[in-house]
């Protein structure tokens, strides 16, 4: 009877402990299906309803009919799209060949350009956008001013304000993620089948044309749908150059609709664009995710992955670098070079005897005549509160992903991944919504927690896909060799698991860090004159054409996030490997 | 596949014998690599002729630049200095500004990891080289070389199989049909069994030696595996950084290792230190031994002493040869066919590998036997 009770003590202990881990990974699913399910559920409300947000009333497809019986809405899908092919041609036609040159080849100074390509996520996208109309803008631009002096012209030469200007400033801005997604998969591929061509007799050309392309297509098609995606729903390019244009996108019609320059707010009208992007999204996702599992086939063989020999450029090396600093000056270079020229002068104007001996530190010092503590309060509150509610979601969703057999993981990941693909801006109005109509239940319109959270639930996809990657690597044999040992669930996940994904976390913690500090999209869409921010700030010194101060704010921002994470990587590259990606 | 097909550019350099025709023939060839920390010498001066349906074996611990040779056989790796040549034309030398690309060698070649490309089935594989390659044949007879080819490697009927649904075993047989189906001069094998399973990596070397007699293709394969190494090689190259230390049989690379490195890469050995007392004597731990001391080791030089596991008899009562030694088991490893024991003697423990019905146990004096002519010494 003894060694009954006993076997049944010990048949029942796991069993409860499954259960234990199934509630609480039943508990982190609800909150995600709630984070990221709710602000959707709010873009397709308010389509449905008309009015102000809150005033109730039946669903209603009026504003799905005024929208799409307007010629205007079509004219703007055109742009749209348009706009999103450019954006997409831009990009690759730059990251596919770094992607090559600094994989494949020995091309010099291959350390620094990496450093300035990450250099370059470091500056805003409005920053670049503003920086370049500085420098093409046909009325104030500094190469029109300067080409109408040299050539006695009366007509500026070149113009940012049109569909191929917002492509290319928006596909440069692209140009590093599609690089470091494109290299990943770049080098999953098991340098042996080109190899393996070469010895069978088979020349470069059929070889690449053959093999390279074939293997490698399902990657680049997953990078040009996952480019298409995002360019569908960006905001900041065709905000600062569209609006001046009239060149409207789907984005700049949802954000005019809920912040018109007159009169009240029209979320309807919001939610009718937004269920169209929405929709978009959604569609191209799938079609991302299933183009990266079909790349994923293709990776499972892979050797010792002996290293390819570098291709040697010979004569073309300084081609090749050229080609690379070609880039590196759109991105990065010029950019900051134009916002630090126009932040010490009182007015923009071509460098001359004359504004040298305007030249003044003034509108450094000037700018908090006009800005108090505030913005750099709610700043820093983000820098630290989202990466810290992101990781930790992430790394207990990662967790229940990658370490149990819990039955609905594959869902939670899913969840998870889904913020991926929904686009900033209505992840902004859905919580504006919430927060307006639902005021009561969720009072924290207007303040910085708002926009907090809506960092948090848009990169939770990042986060998650950095802890599963990390998770992934530590074996889990070491953790079962903790549970072994006697530890609980919670003590091996603390002091196993965590120590040694700390690294990891660590980095995505700042990186996400420095994703929330240069993040306008949301903050605007959720912002007040209570929760301004930096970035919003800015917006608004753009806003009021105070192009000095907007430069000065600018050069900034760009100089304290590079020394953040230049210092922080300085540190920890003598800890221990940290790398920086996106 | 074994009858020989006309070949282009093959004339080949005919030495010393009517029979003995040379395919790959490599003189001084060096390689270095230029990292942060300066200079790595990855090949220091390799010499190596294979002649025609001979298998060589290159074999050595990672890093010592066996697959390196190999590749720049394959020229996957251009050589710094010295000269290749295959089936008697230079395909690389610096020297004289040679340098033929690999889609232009008469190879063919196995990878570790088969690459296997992922985005053709099993025909397309092995017929890609036959269509786009360097020798190209006309379209009616493919199908029947692909045939040929598969039905070597015994992998008839599943020619329509995706690349992505073989086993490790069925990849390794597509790889090699893949390499020989054009019936190149040499072929080429970079560990192709390293990631097999045991089992299957003992039965596909019976097979890989069949497979490559049946073609009567000359074959330069790398392994770190020494049994691989003496099953399959008609000759043995070990390498140790950069060089190649011995180039023999394999009986003679198991019999009469050329140094004292090569004796405890291959197989297991017994080492003990030792000083030259007089001629035929060695002072050791174990006593004066009665040895065949060689040439050029005067009294008072220090020496190192090896005997192979096998060679180490261990008894219960004493034998009639010399070299006596008694001492005490310390442990038993019983294996089966064989056992391994540890005798310790005079404070030196002996490894001996006795059949495995012997009934001696750990604990139990024990008397133990070397044959003089057992002894290796290197210096």
């Amino acid at each position: 009877m003894k060694a009954e009770a006993e076997l049944g003590a010990i048949g029942y202990a796991p069993r409860t402990r499954t259960s234990g881990v199934g509630i609480f990974a039943g508990g982190i699913l609800t909150l995600l299906v709630i984070m990221v399910g709710v602000p959707l559920l709010m873009v397709v409300l308010m389509s449905l309803r008309s009015g102000f947000p809150g005033e109730g009333g039946p669903l209603t497809l009026t504003n799905f009919v005024t929208v799409y019986s307007a010629p205007s809405t079509y004219k703007i899908l055109l742009n749209t799209l348009l706009f999103a092919f450019g954006t997409v041609i831009v990009g690759l036609a730059f990251a596919v060949p770094l992607v090559w040159l600094l994989n494949r080849t020995d091309i010099p100074l291959k350390n620094t350009i990496y450093v300035l390509m990450i250099v370059g996520i470091l500056i805003p996208v409005f920053l670049r956008t503003i920086a370049w109309i500085l420098l093409l803008s046909p009325r104030i631009g500094l190469v029109n001013q300067w080409a109408m002096q040299l050539f006695n012209l009366d007509q500026p030469i070149i113009s940012l304000y049109n569909i191929p200007g917002m492509a290319f400033v928006q596909g440069v801005s692209f140009v590093p993620s599609a690089f470091f997604m494109l290299s990943a998969a770049y080098r999953t591929m098991d340098p042996a089948l080109e190899e393996a061509a070469y010895t069978s007799g088979i020349g470069k050309l059929q070889t690449f044309l053959r093999i390279n392309v074939p293997i490698t297509w399902p990657a680049i098609a997953g990078v040009m749908v996952y480019l298409f995606m995002s360019a569908l729903a960006v905001f900041e390019v065709p905000a600062i150059i569209g609006f001046p244009a009239r060149i409207l996108v789907l984005s700049a019609s949802i954000f005019t609709a809920t912040n018109p320059p007159t009169g009240l707010p029209n979320y309807g009208i919001a939610g009718a664009y937004g269920a169209v992007m929405l929709l978009a999204g959604l569609i191209l996702a799938y079609f991302y995710v299933r183009l990266v599992q079909h790349g994923k086939k293709y990776t499972v063989i892979t050797g010792r992955g002996y290293r390819p020999r570098q291709i040697a450029l010979g004569k073309w090396k300084w081609a090749a670098l050229g080609f690379a600093f070609l880039y590196l000056s759109m991105e990065v270079f010029i950019p900051f070079l134009v916002l630090v020229w126009a932040s010490v002068l009182p007015y923009l104007q071509l460098p001359s005897a004359e504004a040298l001996s305007q030249m003044t530190l003034a509108n450094y010092t000037t700018i908090f005549d006009f800005v108090d503590a505030m913005p750099f309060i709610n700043t820093a509150i983000l820098m630290v509160a989202v990466p810290s509610a992101t990781m930790v979601l992430s790394v207990l969703a990662s967790w229940i992903v990658t370490r149990t057999q819990v039955r609905f993981r594959g869902a939670l990941d899913t969840i998870a991944f889904l913020p991926h693909a929904i686009p900033s801006i209505l992840l902004g109005v859905g919580l504006a919504y919430l927060g307006l109509a639902y005021r009561d239940f969720f009072p924290v319109y207007g303040t910085v927690i708002i926009i907090a959270i809506a960092h948090t639930i848009s990169w939770i996809a990042y986060g998650t896909r950095t802890t599963n990657g990390v998770m992934i690597q530590v074996h889990r044999e070491l953790e079962e060799a903790g549970k072994v040992a006697g530890a609980s669930t919670s003590r091996v996940l603390g002091r196993i698991v965590l120590p040694l994904i700390a690294a990891g976390i660590f980095n995505s913690w700042i990186w996400i860090s420095m994703l929330s500090y240069r993040e306008v999209t949301m903050a605007l869409a959720l912002g007040t004159r209570k929760n301004l921010v930096i970035s919003t700030i800015v917006w608004q010194f753009w806003g009021n054409g105070w192009v000095p101060q907007v430069a000065a704010l600018g050069v900034l921002l760009v100089l304290f996030a590079v020394l953040v994470v230049g210092s922080l990587k300085f540190i920890f590259s003598r800890i221990g490997e940290v790398e920086m990606g996106h | 596949m074994g009858r020989e097909g006309p070949r282009h550019f093959t004339t080949p350099v005919r030495h010393h014998s009517n029979r003995y025709v040379l395919v790959i023939r490599i003189r001084g060839l060096r390689k270095w690599f230029d990292s942060r920390r300066g200079r790595v010498e990855a090949l220091r001066g390799i010499d190596l002729e294979v002649g025609e349906k001979e298998f060589c074996v290159l074999l050595g611990p990672s890093g010592c630049g066996k697959t390196t040779t190999l590749r720049s056989v394959a020229g996957l790796e251009r050589p710094d200095a010295g000269e290749l040549e295959i089936a008697g034309s230079i395909v690389s030398s610096p020297a004289k500004g040679i340098y033929i690309p690999t889609e232009k060698r008469d190879i063919g070649m196995v990878f570790q990891s088969y690459a296997i490309w992922p985005h053709m089935n099993v025909f397309q594989n092995v017929s890609f080289p036959l269509i786009k390659g360097r020798k190209r044949i006309a379209k009616d007879q493919i199908a029947n070389k692909v045939r040929a080819a598969l039905k070597l490697v015994q992998l008839d009927g599943l020619e329509d199989r995706p690349a992505t649904d073989l086993s490790g075993g069925q990849q390794q047989r597509v790889a090699m049909a893949r390499a020989m189906v054009t019936e190149p001069k040499i072929l080429l094998m970079d560990e192709p069994l390293s990631n097999l399973d045991a089992r299957l990596r003992e039965q596909m070397r019976v097979e890989l030696k069949k497979i490559t007699r049946a073609a009567g293709v000359t074959t330069l394969y790398v392994t770190h595996d020494q049994a691989e190494a003496l099953t399959l090689g008609d000759k043995v190259c070990v390498m140790h950084s950069g060089e190649i230390i011995q180039m023999a049989p394999p009986q003679e690379v198991y019999g009469k290792p050329a140094d004292r490195f090569v004796a405890q890469f291959v197989g297991e050995m017994n080492f003990i230190q030792g000083e030259v007392t007089g001629s035929g004597e060695i002072r050791s731990p174990l006593g004066t031994i009665q040895v065949l001391v060689p040439n050029g080791l005067s009294a008072g030089t220090s020496v190192t002493l090896a005997v192979r596991p096998e060679h180490v008899r261990v008894s219960a009562a004493p034998g009639s040869d010399g070299n006596i030694h008694y001492g005490k088991i310390t442990s038993k490893n019983y294996l089966g066919d064989c056992a391994l024991l540890e005798v310790e003697v005079e404070g030196v423990s002996l490894l001996a590998k006795l059949a495995g019905d012997s009934e001696l146990a750990i604990g139990s004096a024990a008397v133990v036997e070397i044959p003089a002519h057992r002894w290796h010494v290197f210096p």
